[in-house]
């Protein structure tokens, strides 16, 4: 008992509580399909989708911590993609990762923008602009084509797309821990009034959170570019689809926010997720499926990390 | 000699000066959504050379609406309660292939099967969203995405089709009177009875309307269900004009409620401000913008962009607010 | 000893709409004193420390701290000015750590090109909590580990560590043990010992007689005098704090003969009403054609007894018991049974202020009209009411957002009139509403009275106490403290003495 107490005080409980549900679900999917499951050239390439969604989960944390949200990020990603692809073709690898980190930049400054200055909530204002952003890719990808060049697609595959995302989850810890911008985000999702009181701008931090959201949707476009290898414009909130996953993670991060490594949460999160799809898909499950799947993946992890408080008013 | 960090100004004038101001910008607001309408209609007119008012063109834009005009009477319901529903139309998707499905069998007990389907999901949003607490548009946009997968699953080998009768009745003044009564319905029990004023109050401030004995959480979850129904009726009409299911149907639609509810003037926070006309000016408006586009040869992403402006502009001209809200 | 003036406040005034909160205001504070300031629930200390510490903005007057003015635009720049404040209330963020709560607003000074040095913060609010012996809380801990008094303490060291000129206890002690307070009390004599000024906000008589060097008293938001500690004994302070002019011209003037007369029967039985934190085994009975008062100071839990009785309450255990034996635990079954509430928070609770003032007066009384309800039929009932209450507005149509404190509140008042209601409980009735607004409900409520129905009000407003009720009770911590009697002879005193 004494342990057990000594161990919630220890700052790596979370984590640990995590590894332990991330076994449980490896050890629950291999009982279930022996020979289509769980080898450890299998489990390399979940860990590979799961990065790729773990740094949008990185991004979307700033926002999500504040009580704000960002549907848009589907549509920044495509865009993003589009953008890797058609900069590639005249600037190289220069233009391969510059160009997304750039557009995912400028885009999340237009949503953060929108959002200060119309005073709406941030999902109606995030969906509105996913509209406008699916169809400015329809016109990206008549620009840039939509088949990514064989010469980009080292970070599709090791050892390049670890480095890039390890990279990227130490630039969010970094930024939470050794910033204002990091504290103030956790501020102003405890009580914006009483942040606002202490003289933090909220306005213009929510603004930043905005740019940084995306600007990490434009790293993850990277991955996910190099992955896929082709991306075609989608439009008709399509795009929608590609928000669920990152979200999901960064959930995972907001239930583990209290033991001090919420990017920790977030990759592992991501992991057991990418496992179980797989698993899914081991134990036969069709694709359509996958979205049945997903959400009711997510309502479920809402559902477990939403603290219910009596009488409180949710629209 | 005074020094205070904000001017010294007699704030009773000020608050009066601001009040009146603010009574006068409501009466404009008021009608912005009518005004709206004459000038999108007024446009597409000259644009399209007044072709968009050919009896033939007309006609074209209401069959497209039945369905959205009728699904927009349970949205309207719960827009007015401050609540979003993004499960709209993958809703509508698999309630019509239980439509479809059970046409086969007896034709009341398809429209009451589908009915019956929204409903079921209906509860469902409400379930979370009331009891765990959860914000409407995450549950609603997580059932939204579920549903798809499973009208996706449905219709892997092939569409589900409807029994060859259905399509017989496409026939205009049978879905218009269908319409219409519908609509009535929907405005004679939200303007003469408390429900209306009860979800009005729910959108005004959800604490106040509790302390003046409105049963918050039950009317919730009934609105929710009714929605549903609506939705699950509004699928027997998609299958009259379309005759099937296919893994896409009513792909869209929720999108284009929201538009169509934010044309028509409804304040996105819903509450008081909430009129039945935001209904039919705004789904007619929405018809009208989205075939003046097709007529005027844009393409379908040109389409989506100017929806994608016009919603965000009109979305900000309508928000009812109070400059101190707290806004996530 | 002749101490220098530290900081003078020179005609503070502050008004929110009718209210005027802080009525030209001038005083001196001392270098090297503990001053404090005393005054009821509504006097105007907490708005005046709030303007001189950049939580509200001034009104009109001046702050001149060491010769220079000061207007600070929030807490953190009143920090850098030289002025602090430990509130009531949490002032820290849960979700933070320790250290990040200490230097909220202020972390540029560990900031180098952007990257904030967090090892140097940890290690600052280390060394400052274990200055201040509070060693056992760790900086690098998240806050939320820790309950409300550490926090409190951190909170206190955030706000004295860069030694403020000027720093402002406002009624920290009463959610304080012992412990906690004798912690602040160090703290406040070092101050007092650096030469600098504590102004201290506290009901509590025997702490303030203990640590203040000087008292001053504000009264309905004015100054009333500042006297020396050596020169006053507590029941002088609450004299003090007191002594109004009776102002009869619209309370009640009759004072009925109560042992003669037989209580009305009783509408609503309160027994053994606990909510965990706030109230505590609250057992009463209300009478009909009777006014019976609740008093005490805002945190006593009074508030929470009247949404007990209109089972607006979380967490409740007890029972509130109706004349026919009905136990009403929810709000609909108390507005069916005939019980109407005001509630202190006017414009979430009592009021729907985005709507129409038709909606907010036909709401409750809707069921009672039929099925089909016509525009017609609601605007003749709501205009009958609104009427009935003199309510000063366009039409029914209008939004109440419209008006004025005192007409929002005759709204709140005519939709219990239109709902028939015979059992009303108020919760500051007349807060921030002007003198004949305030008159006009204390008739109706005579008016009342006379038709039978069972009034309880709930009320900060000692006067008013005084004048309208035929019983008070007050409360402290909770708890039932005393009950009086309506009488020409009960006084101010008679109710502070169980108040505080």
């Amino acid at each position: 008992m004494e342990l057990i107490k000594r161990a919630r005080q220890s700052q790596w409980y979370g984590v640990g509580l995590l590894l332990i549900v991330t076994a449980l679900v490896w050890l629950v999917f291999k009982a279930m399909c022996p020979s289509t499951f769980g080898d450890p050239d299998q489990l390399l390439t979940y860990l590979q989708t799961g990065l790729i969604y773990a740094v949008g989960g990185c991004g979307l944390y700033f926002i999500v911590v504040m009580g704000l949200w960002d549907f848009s990020i589907g549509s920044v990603l495509v865009l993003s993609c589009l953008m890797a692809i058609g900069f590639s073709q005249s600037m190289g690898i220069l233009g391969l990762i510059v160009a997304p980190i750039l557009c995912g930049a400028l885009l999340g400054a237009a949503n953060g923008l929108a959002y200060i200055k119309l005073r709406i909530p941030s999902l109606i204002v995030t969906v509105g602009l996913s509209l406008i952003y699916e169809s400015l890719s329809v016109f990206a990808s008549g620009w840039s084509g939509t088949r990514l060049g064989d010469a980009y697609k080292m970070f599709g595959s090791y050892p390049w797309n670890l480095i890039l995302a390890v990279l990227a989850f130490a630039l969010c810890t970094f930024i939470l821990k050794y910033t204002k911008l990091g504290t103030y985000v956790n501020a102003i999702g405890a009580n914006e009034a009483t942040a606002k009181n202490m003289g933090v701008n909220v306005d213009k931090y929510k603004f930043l959170a905005f740019v940084l959201c995306s600007t990490f949707v434009g790293i993850m476009a990277i991955l996910y570019i190099g992955y896929g290898t082709a991306q075609t414009p989608m439009t008709g909130m399509l795009s929608q689809s590609l928000n669920f996953k990152p979200l999901m993670g960064t959930f995972f991060g907001l239930a583990f926010k209290k033991y001090g490594h919420p990017v920790a949460a977030i990759v592992i999160g991501e992991f057991i997720i990418s496992m179980m799809f797989a698993g899914f898909v081991a134990l036969g499950m069709p694709v359509t499926i996958n979205n049945v799947v997903t959400g009711a993946t997510l309502l479920a992890i809402i559902c477990i990390t939403t603290k219910r408080i009596k009488g409180a008013v949710v629209k | 000699m005074t020094t205070s960090n904000d001017t010294a100004i007699d704030p009773k004038t000020t608050a009066i000066d601001d009040k009146k101001k603010d009574a006068f910008a409501a009466r404009i607001r008021g009608f912005l959504p009518l005004i709206g309408f004459v000038v999108i209609l007024g446009f597409f007119a000259i644009a399209t050379g007044g072709s968009i008012l050919t009896p033939k063109n007309i006609t074209l834009i209401l069959s497209g609406g039945y369905m959205l005009m009728i699904a927009a009477c349970g949205v309207w319901l719960i827009m007015t309660m401050g609540c979003l529903d993004f499960s709209q139309g993958s809703m509508l998707g698999v309630s019509c292939a239980v439509f479809c499905a059970l046409s086969q069998y007896n034709l009341v007990l398809a429209i009451l099967g589908g009915i019956a389907t929204g409903g079921v999901i209906g509860a469902i949003n409400a379930y979370f969203h009331v009891y765990r607490q959860i914000q409407s548009f995450v549950v609603t946009m997580c059932v939204m995405f579920l549903l798809r997968g499973v009208c996706a699953f449905i219709t892997t080998t092939s569409p589900v089709y409807a029994a060859t009768y259905v399509t017989t009745f496409n026939d205009m003044t049978l879905l218009m009177g269908i319409t219409l009564a519908v609509l009535v319905i929907t405005y004679v029990v939200t303007r003469f009875t408390s429900i209306g004023h009860n979800l009005k109050a729910i959108g005004a401030n959800e604490k106040a309307a509790r302390f003046a004995g409105i049963k918050v959480q039950k009317t919730k979850v009934i609105v929710y269900i009714v929605a549903g129904c609506l939705t699950g009726f509004a699928a027997f009409i998609n299958a009259i004009k379309v005759g099937s299911v296919t893994s896409t149907a009513g792909n869209m639609l929720e999108t284009q409620l929201l538009i169509a509810m934010v044309l028509g003037g409804m304040p996105i926070n819903g509450g008081a401000r909430a009129r039945f006309s935001n209904i039919v000016i705004g789904v007619l408006s929405y018809l009208i913008l989205q075939k003046g586009l097709v007529m005027m040869g844009f393409t379908t992403e040109i389409q989506q962009l100017i929806l994608g402006v016009v919603f965000i502009i009109m979305v900000a001209l309508f928000s009812d607010r109070s400059s101190n809200q707290v806004i996530k | 000893m002749e101490q220098k003036l530290l900081l003078h406040a020179e005609k503070i005034d502050k008004r929110f709409g009718p209210t005027h909160a802080v009525n030209e205001v001038s005083l001196d504070f001392l270098e090297g004193e503990v001053h404090a300031l005393i005054g009821e629930n509504g006097s105007g200390k907490s708005t005046f420390t709030n303007m001189l510490t950049g939580i509200l903005p001034i009104g009109s007057g001046t702050f001149t701290l060491m010769g220079h003015d000061v207007a600070p635009k929030n807490q953190v720049d009143a920090n850098h000015q030289g002025i602090a404040i430990v509130v009531q209330e949490t002032g820290t963020l849960g979700g933070l750590s320790v250290a990040d709560n200490m230097f909220l607003g202020d972390e540029d000074q560990f900031i180098r090109r952007g990257i904030k040095d967090t090892a140097a913060m940890n290690r600052k609010a280390q060394e400052l909590l274990d200055a201040y012996g509070l060693g056992y809380i760790k900086a690098t801990s998240i806050i939320d580990n820790y309950d409300f008094e550490d926090r409190k303490l951190v909170e206190i060291v955030k706000s004295t560590w860069f030694d403020p000129a000027v720093l402002v206890i406002d009624e920290t002690t009463t959610a304080l043990s012992q412990k906690g307070r004798d912690k602040l009390f160090e703290v406040m004599d070092h101050v007092r010992e650096l030469g600098h000024c504590v102004i201290f906000i506290s009901h509590d008589m025997g702490e303030v007689l203990k640590m203040a060097d000087r008292i001053s008293i504000l009264r309905d938001g004015d100054f009333v005098t500042t006297v020396n500690r050596e020169d006053v004994d507590e029941d002088q302070l609450k004299t003090l704090m007191v002594g109004r002019q009776m102002d009869d011209h619209y309370y009640r003037t009759d004072y009925p003969d109560y042992a003669r007369e037989q209580p009305g029967e009783t509408a609503v039985s309160v027994r053994g009403v606990t909510v965990p934190g706030m109230i505590d085994d609250i057992s009463f009975d209300l009478h009909r054609g009777e006014i019976l008062g609740i008093g005490g100071l805002s945190e006593c839990g009074m508030h929470e007894v009247g949404k007990a009785i209109f089972g607006a309450s979380y967490d409740r255990t007890g029972e509130v018991v109706l004349a026919d034996g009905t136990k009403v635990k929810d709000i609909n079954t108390a507005i069916d049974h005939s019980i109407a509430y005001a509630s202190k928070d006017r414009d979430n609770e009592s009021l729907l202020i985005n709507d129409t003032i038709e909606d907010n007066i036909a709401l409750p009384s809707m069921r009672d009209m039929g099925r089909v309800l016509s525009d017609k039929k609601l605007r003749e009932f709501s205009d009958k009411y609104a009427v009935l209450m003199s309510t000063k507005m366009v039409s029914v149509n209008q939004y109440v957002s419209a008006l004025s404190g005192g007409n929002k509140q005759k709204v709140v008042l005519a939709r219990w009139l239109g709902k028939q209601s015979d059992i009303l409980v108020l919760d500051s009735p007349t807060r921030g509403i002007d003198i004949k607004v305030k008159a006009a409900i204390y008739a109706l409520l005579e008016q009342m009275r006379k038709e039978n129905k069972a009034i309880l009000i709930i009320s900060e407003e000692i006067m008013e106490l005084l004048g309208m009720c035929d019983r008070i009770f007050v409360m402290k911590d909770g708890k039932i403290n005393g009950e009086l009697t309506r009488s020409p002879e009960l006084s101010e005193q008679d109710l502070i003495s169980k108040m505080v």
